[in-house]
């Protein structure tokens, strides 16, 4: 476990040994659905790899490229709506739809990327907010190609015909499916952003863009070619999410609470690395659905149904996500500034520590003489 | 001919302060020219002009025969001119040899080989045995060093150095002013902003003096020592300090 900690954090690598694991971990988590079909468990696993995908795709310009965006409900909402539209509106399957919602995310992208990256520290986070609040202000007023306030319901998917084999997008496997290859997809953009140039060159901006600068970057161009990656990805996962609740507004596409779980993620798990967007979203979407949803603990087999902590956790904490977010990124900020992911390494760095020191007799001088 | 690097009558204000003030003088190609005046004389400042953080007011800076004022700074990098930070800017949370990396990488698009290059300059300002700790855990001299070692892998033609000996005690300049010399035996011409007048004297070709943000004297180091202007200019520093 160690060997493997550490060969995924040694920072430019290919680790045989990682990689393997790592696509251990996808055929495990594939199997899922053979096991158990409880819906609310699949449910579950679907919000984890939203989130998973909405974490690490804000976390290539937040993480890496150290611009905290919390503006990216913009990416999330055209990318929701674009796909929602051109289903509901033009019968466009959304496989197609999906591609083109990206296109679409790109393109805004550069628009507010030229316009906020003029901006630094402080700046450019109210910047990119105000970005993302009139795009939504904007969907509920043109009612004409948005509808509004009253949203938009979506009547059904046609069912994918390929040559070898027809999904039809009912119930909760076929979007079990597609998330998880939309989050390894994600994962896997991560990993090659980190063990490349470019993984550099970003990195080199969020430590010191002026120093990054004078050593031949062009921090302009970079952080544009960030945060089109980023929303790239934003916006595929606002289309999974918009096609599998079957229902947006602009408060659920654009609203700020979609920009804020994306920085969230990434605070809790560990910002900046490759891991840390998987475990934030395992740490919060467990938080946030059980408080919302606590059948599911029940489905898990962890409560019984009867269980007095369901009722209280339906009648008394149904709305207290927010609040327990609020809690949890003091504790992470002030306790675990690396986050979970930062724990877990200097849980195993000391713990390794103390198996080396063991052998050596203690009447060993010191070597800080 | 035309020198290697051309300032021509260079100004920078800043509102109503003339930090730098029609400031003139030539680098010839393989020279070290050192920079020197008192605090606040605007030597970072022309550095800032030349290297395109700042647009001069007026003036032009010609490198390699091209004019280069109105270049952004990764553009003059790329054209061989790259300079250090007196207030040293490591990434902290990258490693020394990805720090160095990221200099080499202006060359490359191959990991592999920056690398390599990242590993060479390492040695050469001796700070291998330091390649993976993170930048932010060095002290003070070593972060000097390491400023040193990143600009050296973009393979520069023109070196501007800004105080790379501030902060660091004897034998940590003595190493400095080694690798200077060594370098300029290589062929690298330099511009040397310090204040450390001894290591000045040893080092430059030529001597540039800046006071007010204006040209106060420019000659041999011999020439510039007996120069009246500049010795009122130091002793009325002295004084006032
Ligand atoms: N960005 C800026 N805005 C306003 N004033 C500035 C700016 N940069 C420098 N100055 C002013 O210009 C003058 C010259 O500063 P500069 O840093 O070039 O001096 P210096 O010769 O490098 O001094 P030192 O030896 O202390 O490094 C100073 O009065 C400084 O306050
Ligand atoms: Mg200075």
């Amino acid at each position: 476990m160690s060997s493997l900690l550490r060969s995924l954090r040694t920072p430019r690598g290919f680790s045989a040994p990682a990689f393997l694991a790592y696509l251990a971990v996808i055929g495990l988590v594939a199997l899922v659905p053979q096991f158990s079909r409880k819906p609310l468990i699949l449910h579950m696993w679907i919000m984890v790899f939203l989130a998973i995908a909405q974490g690490s795709a804000w976390n290539i310009v937040g993480g890496y490229a150290g611009q905290y965006s919390v503006g990216h409900a913009a990416y999330f909402g055209i990318g929701a709506y674009t796909t929602m539209l051109l289903l509901e509106l033009h019968q466009i399957a959304p496989w197609y739809g999906i591609g083109l919602s990206m296109l679409n995310a790109v393109l805004l992208s550069v628009v507010i990327g030229s316009i906020t990256f003029r901006l630094r520290g402080p700046y450019f986070v109210l910047a990119s907010i105000s970005m993302a609040e009139i795009i939504r202000l904007a969907a509920l007023h043109f009612k004409d190609l948005t509808r509004g306030a009253e949203g938009i319901l979506l009547n059904g998917i046609p069912p994918l015909e390929t040559p070898w084999f027809t999904v039809k997008f009912l119930g909760k496997v076929p979007f079990f499916y597609t998330s998880l290859g939309l989050a390894v997809i994600v994962i896997s953009v991560t990993w090659f952003v980190q063990h490349s140039k470019l993984g550099y060159t970003f990195q080199a901006i969020r430590e010191d863009q002026d120093a990054a600068h004078s050593l031949g970057i062009n921090p302009t161009l970079h952080k544009n070619l960030a945060l089109m990656l980023s929303a790239a990805f934003t916006a595929a996962a606002g289309s999974l999410f918009a096609l599998y609740v079957r229902f947006i507004d602009p408060n659920i596409a654009f609203g700020i609470d979609v920009s804020v779980q994306m920085v969230l993620i990434c605070i809790i798990g560990g910002i900046g690395t490759i891991l840390g967007p998987v475990v934030g979203s395992v740490v919060l979407v467990l938080l946030s659905e059980s408080l919302r949803n606590p059948k599911w603990l029940v489905q898990a087999g962890l409560l019984a149904d009867s269980s007095p902590t369901v009722a209280f956790i339906e009648a008394r904490l149904s709305n207290a996500h927010v609040l327990f977010y609020g809690v949890l990124v003091v504790v992470v900020v002030l306790f675990a500034p690396e986050g979970f992911l930062g724990l877990l390494r200097t849980a195993v760095a000391r713990v390794k520590k103390r198996l080396a020191a063991k052998p050596t007799p203690p009447s060993q001088p010191a070597a800080a003489a | 001919m035309s020198a290697f690097l051309e300032i021509k009558n260079v100004s920078k204000r800043f509102g109503g302060l003339a930090a730098n003030s029609d400031v003139s003088f030539d680098v010839g190609l393989g020279e070290i020219v050192g920079l020197i005046g008192p605090n606040g004389a605007g030597k970072t400042t022309l550095f800032n002009c030349i290297t395109g953080f700042y647009a001069p007011t007026s003036g032009d800076v010609l490198f390699k025969g091209v004019r280069i004022n109105g270049l952004q700074p990764d553009a003059v990098c790329r054209l061989g001119m790259v300079r250090t930070w007196q207030k040293v800017r490591p990434l902290a949370k990258m490693t020394v040899l990805d720090n160095v990396m990221v200099g080499a990488l202006v060359r490359t698009h191959s990991l592999r080989v920056a690398r390599q290059v990242a590993q060479e300059q390492l040695r050469v300002v001796r700070l291998d045995h330091k390649s993976h700790f993170l930048a932010g855990s060095l002290p003070i001299g070593e972060r000097k060093k390491l400023e040193v070692g990143r600009v050296l892998a973009t393979k520069p033609e023109l070196l501007l150095l800004d105080e790379v000996m501030g902060g660091l005690n004897q034998a940590e300049s003595e190493e400095i002013i080694l690798l200077i010399l060594e370098l300029k035996k290589l062929g690298l011409t330099q511009v040397v902003i310090e204040h450390d007048m001894k290591a000045i004297m040893r080092l430059s070709d030529r001597l540039v003096v800046l006071n007010s943000g204006e040209k106060l004297a420019e000659g041999s180091p011999t020439q510039v020592a007996t120069n009246k202007d500049v010795i009122t200019a130091y002793l009325g520093e002295a004084v006032d300090a």
